[in-house]
């Protein structure tokens, strides 16, 4: 029971929260819960799997314009949500199948030079809209329900939150789950458990590419409006920076990871921006927040905040019955 | 004749131009233990590899009850009933004891990705009969009471059973181990003969890899002698011990057996 309390509590919390954010607060609440969902796959990639993708922002921008091209081109927005994390994840196998034979930093850059590719690859794309951008989304309607206003892109995102935690949840505790966590401990041991190393790679590719495939279908109709620079490198190692600062290997870490680093950079762009700063301060101190956070979370807690609390706890549980 | 379970024929394999096993060939029957000794550097542990899929075979062939399996990547080995336990202690960090054990279930169950998502009834069954098996091949390793411990917490005899009860978890026709007595203590030693014992006894046939000659002499009903590649010798415990051949190989590494 006592388990259950923290997740009752964000439960209520993620419930009630919209309705009283103002504007500018809403929007970043509706981008936390984009950045969760991304980051609950990369933590299954990185955490579970073993693997680094330093591109997971090009899934997101291939979700984003997979939905916004789709309805543009005056499909029932609903296919195109639908199709966002179907064609991200139908990338991932294609680039992946070539990909996945790499391993550890080689894999790293792969996927960062997969984004660069893609970036200038759409830039170049007139019917994408080139560097200017797709615009003229509509907004995204279910039946005869339209997501108008912000609100309704709030609820609608967390709801796609709640689903990605418990895809994660019931794979990270299956046999799926398990031979991924054997395979990220030992790929000779896991392989000669019958554990078929090469394809488990390769679902939870693109698995982590479907959750991100799916946050940028949302954020594609919640914006209406799409361009190259919506997805820079950085966002992608903004990613793997909240997987690390939450805690690889638990799903309540991108949760604690992306909220940490989006409040923080809340936070730091309200610095910047005060009267008397310069114009550059905004971008210098967000570089600069991911460098020392991810240097000040790998000395002083390795495998990030929610293993650190939970180690923690158990300390004091344990010293408090003896 | 009958057909073996396990037929090894004319394998060879080289690391950079020097033979580590050369053209070997074994035939090893249902139920039976063989031993397969040799001094280092013999090619026991390439041998073990070559059995397991953790290298390529490129030449000869090995056939498990009738199927080829030298071209077979080493999960769909495990399938077909080959279960390893590696030298030291390969066992999943960051897993308790039961869901290593778990693991091992990969190779005589099916359950994808998709099944776990939609918790499909089928998936739930699956996973009861995942952990029951688990459980009691735990049990029957000694193991009974670790299940909850994080597996690298064991101690390393215990790491070794642990690899074991993967192993059977999977219901292998042929268990293959590699040097699984070594580094351990006295006391360990007698938990893991008695082990062998009670497997031989339930029908599993198994190769052990064990340059402790003493340690599997006792128990093997068949043992194999390889030095720089070859099989030099093949025959009962005693007769193998009175060949000259082996004495010869032993010599200046000592024969305590």
């Amino acid at each position: 029971m006592a388990r259950r309390a923290p997740a009752v509590a964000v439960g209520v919390g993620t419930l009630a929260l919209p309705p009283l954010l103002s504007g500018s607060h809403l929007t970043v609440y509706i981008l936390l819960g984009l950045a969760v969902m991304v980051t609950v796959g990369l933590s299954l990639l990185m955490g579970y799997a073993g693997q680094v993708s330093l591109g997971q922002a090009s899934f997101y921008a291939i979700g984003g314009y997979t939905a916004g091209l789709l309805s543009v081109h005056s499909l029932p927005p609903v296919l195109g949500l639908l199709a966002a994390p179907l064609v991200s994840a139908a990338f991932a196998v294609v680039v992946g199948i070539p990909l996945l034979r790499l391993r550890g930093h080689h894999l790293a850059f792969a996927t960062l030079a997969m984004q660069l590719i893609l970036l200038s690859l759409v830039a170049r794309a007139d019917w994408a809209g080139g560097a200017i951008g797709l615009q003229g989304i509509p907004r995204l309607s279910v039946g005869g329900y339209e997501f108008a206003d912000d609100i309704s892109y709030a609820y609608l995102v967390w709801a796609a939150v709640v689903l990605t935690l418990l895809v994660a949840r019931n794979i990270v505790a299956s046999r799926p789950g398990r031979g991924l966590r054997a395979l990220a401990s030992g790929e000779t041991a896991a392989a000669a458990s019958g554990v078929p190393v090469g394809r488990y790679r390769l679902a939870v590719f693109a698995l982590s590419a479907a959750f991100a495939g799916l946050a940028g279908g949302i954020y594609a109709f919640y914006l209406g409006y799409l361009a190259p620079g919506s997805f820079p490198v950085l966002l992608s190692i903004e990613y793997v920076v909240m997987a690390v600062v939450g805690g690889l290997g638990t799903l309540w870490g991108a949760l604690v990871g992306a909220t940490a680093i989006i409040l923080l950079v809340q936070v730091l762009n309200t610095l910047g921006t005060q009267p008397g700063m310069p114009g550059y301060a905004p971008s210098v101190l967000s570089y600069a927040v991911y460098a020392v956070l991810l240097v000040l979370v790998v000395i002083f807690l390795p495998h990030g905040i929610v293993p650190a609390v939970r180690a923690r706890l158990t300390r004091r549980a344990s010293s408090g019955a003896v | 004749m009958t057909e073996p379970l396990l037929r090894v024929d004319g394998v060879s394999h080289a690391f950079g131009g020097v033979y580590a096993v050369r053209e070997v060939d074994i035939d090893v029957a249902y139920g039976e233990l063989r031993a397969v000794i040799g001094p280092n550097g013999a090619g026991k542990s390439t041998l073990f590899n070559l059995v397991g899929g953790q290298l390529a075979v490129r030449t000869g062939a090995i056939v498990l009850a009738g199927t080829r399996v030298d071209r077979l990547p080493a999960h769909r080995r495990a399938r077909l009933g080959i279960g390893v336990v590696f030298q030291g202690a390969r066992i999943f960090r960051g897993m308790t004891a039961l869901e290593n054990a778990m693991v091992g279930a990969h190779a005589v169950t099916g359950g994808g990705f998709a099944g776990a998502v939609f918790r499909l009834p089928v998936h739930r069954r699956e996973e009861r009969e995942i952990r029951q098996s688990a459980r009691e091949a735990l049990a029957r390793v000694g193991l009974a009471g670790w299940a909850d411990r994080p597996a690298e917490s064991l101690p390393l005899g215990q790491q070794r059973a642990l690899q074991v009860a993967r192993a059977l978890c999977g219901r292998p026709r042929l268990l293959l181990l590699d040097e699984p007595a070594a580094g351990l203590r006295a006391a360990e030693r007698d938990a893991l003969a008695r082990l062998f014992e009670e497997l031989k006894t339930s029908g599993l046939t198994m190769v052990v890899i064990e340059h402790d000659v003493a340690f599997v002499t006792r128990l093997a009903d068949r043992v194999t002698v390889l030095d720089l590649g070859r099989v030099i010798a093949e025959g009962t415990p005693a007769t193998v011990r009175a060949d000259p051949a082996v004495v010869a190989a032993y010599l200046g590494t000592g024969v305590h057996a």
